[in-house]
């Protein structure tokens, strides 16, 4: 509750920011400082319409990259003007971004403060110059600390809060241990891969939660394949489980169930549901069966 | 956890500390210059900087007093050294809320920020220039705070999708109960039996107040490989509370869950610690009786574990 309260909040202040932006966009006199304020204010609004609460898109690159070019832009066309804005980049040095960025951006705070010289005298610019790099400090190592957490937390950390939806790295522990477990207890375990088209991936990845039982994990292998591990009583439980699962999702792409006895590579699997023509082909566990 | 928060104090502690000796070789600057006017400020923020340095090193946490201190030495040195600087106002404007943002979480920041606009502006005293200049420092205390905002963004949807518990490998509060509804529901499709076991560590209270948090760290370690030894793959260790721990074992029958129960006594026997000695746990079995519901069952290991914390 109190998390979705700050995702509507963080909304808010992106909606704000951009309308200040667009307020200096139409307050300043030349057309390229106009177009590159409206175009940081769109970016700020796309982003706000397509923030959520969930690990679902990792921030692309570009869409990474252009916070720091653009800023670096406007310190260029005109320093005089936007001077004030040369802080911003130890801020910016904050959010998680891979690592050539951070140095990217490092590279380019320099390139925007050296010309900053004939402006501001030496001992200003001097002075400036050891203050920015002080504060672009602080705000690494700010980065690093988000950074060592995400990297020791998301690759076990499930993809929406409350559903049962994992990464897909994941995937081969869980199914080894409920090989042993399905095997020891009896029942019927079966792995099933769906690929469908990557926009419809995520509705179809909670529509897969939503017609399972609790116990069976869903896994996200990549944009475009999800996975679950199914368990029943019988086989022949399992094959009309399986029909009606089928029926209800309406993935419209492949689907392939493997008996786990039967799984022997995850990856060979995942290949043949690629190149596989039928809609639903079922692996079943060799003879002894 | 704690490894990362110590890397990162002493990050602060050299941060802190360069400041006081930029702040000590600007009063030697303005000596040479003969600007001695101006020299005292600087001397004496560059002390400040210097206490800030040794309380955030400092074994207790301290960290927000120094940062504190820190932002003072800030504040001061823009608001004094501004108004008479020939350089550009609309450069130093930015300097503060940036500071601000980096040294505090964001809400006091934000607050400071906003408090303090017409202070700034006010220094900075411009008659033509006040609008242009107010509508820029919004925007920059606006647009840089989404950076912040985003770093808590991150840091709640971590706290809210990761499984674990924050101090250990056990699982946390929400996903053991969930894996307890989980494991119930399966066991009723399969028609087999289901036992959880109830860990109390009454040490685990005492261990910190005594001996410090890594005493509390290493019983809590020594749980979660003790039961790491003696379960088996599917076996769901989870935190209920600070000192309470359940034990979910699935397709277990009494004389299984007796068996664990042993197994688990023996296994932390054999851990003997620095600090506490040998690990204490006491631990319970429950079984779902006929025709209790789910929700019953977790009330009364619920109830059952606050009792035992309780003593």
């Amino acid at each position: 509750m109190q998390t979705k309260y700050k995702v509507g909040l963080l909304r808010v202040n992106l909606l704000v920011a951009a309308l200040l932006l667009a307020v200096l966009a139409i307050a300043t006199t030349t057309l390229t400082e106009a177009l590159l304020l409206g175009l940081a204010a769109s970016w700020l609004v796309v982003t706000a319409l397509l923030l959520a609460f969930n690990h679902r898109r990792p921030a692309m690159v570009p869409w990474q990259l252009l916070p720091g070019l653009l800023l670096a832009a406007l310190l260029w066309v005109n320093p005089e003007r936007h001077v004030t804005w040369l802080w911003v980049w130890a801020v910016l040095l904050m959010l998680p971004q891979p690592r050539w960025i951070l140095v990217l951006e490092a590279l380019l705070a320099i390139a925007t403060w050296w010309p900053l010289r004939d402006l501001l005298g030496v001992e200003q610019w001097v002075l400036s110059g050891l203050l920015l790099a002080a504060l672009m400090l602080i705000g690494l190592s700010r980065a690093l600390d988000l950074r060592s957490l995400r990297r020791n937390t998301l690759h076990r950390a499930r993809l929406v809060p409350g559903l049962s939806l994992w990464p897909g790295n994941r995937l081969t522990h869980d199914l080894a241990v409920e090989r042993a477990r399905s095997h020891r207890e009896g029942a019927h375990a079966e792995l099933l891969l769906l690929h469908t088209s990557r926009h419809h991936c995520w509705a179809l990845a909670h529509r897969l939660c939503r017609l399972t039982h609790r116990f069976e994990p869903c896994y996200r292998l990549d944009p475009h394949t999800l996975a679950v591990i199914l368990i029943t009583r019988t086989r022949g439980e399992a094959d009309t489980r399986r029909e009606a699962l089928w029926h209800h999702l309406g993935t419209g792409g492949q689907g392939r169930a493997i008996a786990l006895p039967a799984l022997e590579s995850l990856e060979a699997e995942r290949q043949a549901l690629r190149r596989q023509a039928g809609d639903l082909e079922v692996i079943g566990a060799p003879h002894d069966a | 956890m704690p490894e990362r928060r110590r890397h990162s104090r002493r990050l602060y502690a050299a941060w802190y500390a360069s400041g006081a000796l930029m702040l000590l070789g600007m009063a030697l600057w303005l000596y040479l210059m003969g600007a001695y006017e101006r020299m005292p400020l600087p001397a004496a923020l560059s002390l400040l900087m210097l206490v800030a340095t040794l309380l955030s090193l400092s074994r207790e946490d301290h960290s927000r007093l120094a940062a504190y201190l820190g932002l003072v030495c800030g504040y001061l040195l823009i608001a004094v050294e501004l108004p008479r600087q020939e350089g550009l106002p609309a450069l130093w404007v930015g300097l503060p809320p940036v500071l601000t943002l980096l040294l505090l979480p964001l809400g006091p920041a934000m607050l400071l920020n906003l408090t303090l606009t017409p202070i700034w502006l006010a220094l900075l005293g411009n008659m033509e220039l006040e609008r242009d200049m107010l509508l820029g420092y919004l925007t920059l205390v606006v647009v840089a705070a989404l950076v912040p905002w985003e770093q808590v963004r991150q840091h709640a949807l971590l706290r809210a999708t990761d499984p674990r518990d924050p101090e250990c490998t056990a699982v946390g509060h929400d996903t053991l109960h969930e894996q307890l509804a989980n494991e119930a529901e399966r066991a009723s499709l399969l028609g087999q039996p289901l036992a959880v076991m109830l860990i109390h560590l009454p040490q685990l209270e005492m261990a910190e107040e005594q001996f410090g948090p890594r005493a509390r760290q290493a019983l809590l370690n020594s749980l979660c490989q003790a039961v790491g030894r003696c379960c088996r793959d599917h076996d769901t260790l989870g935190r209920e509370a600070e000192t309470t721990f359940w034990l979910l074992l699935p397709d277990t029958t009494e004389s299984g869950a007796l068996f664990m129960q042993q197994r688990l006594a023996q296994a932390l026997e054999q851990v003997n610690l620095m600090e506490t000695g040998p690990v204490e746990a006491r631990t319970r079995l429950y079984r779902p009786r006929m025709d209790e519901s789910r929700q019953r069952f977790e009330q009364r290991l619920q109830a059952d574990s606050q009792r035992l914390a309780d003593g």
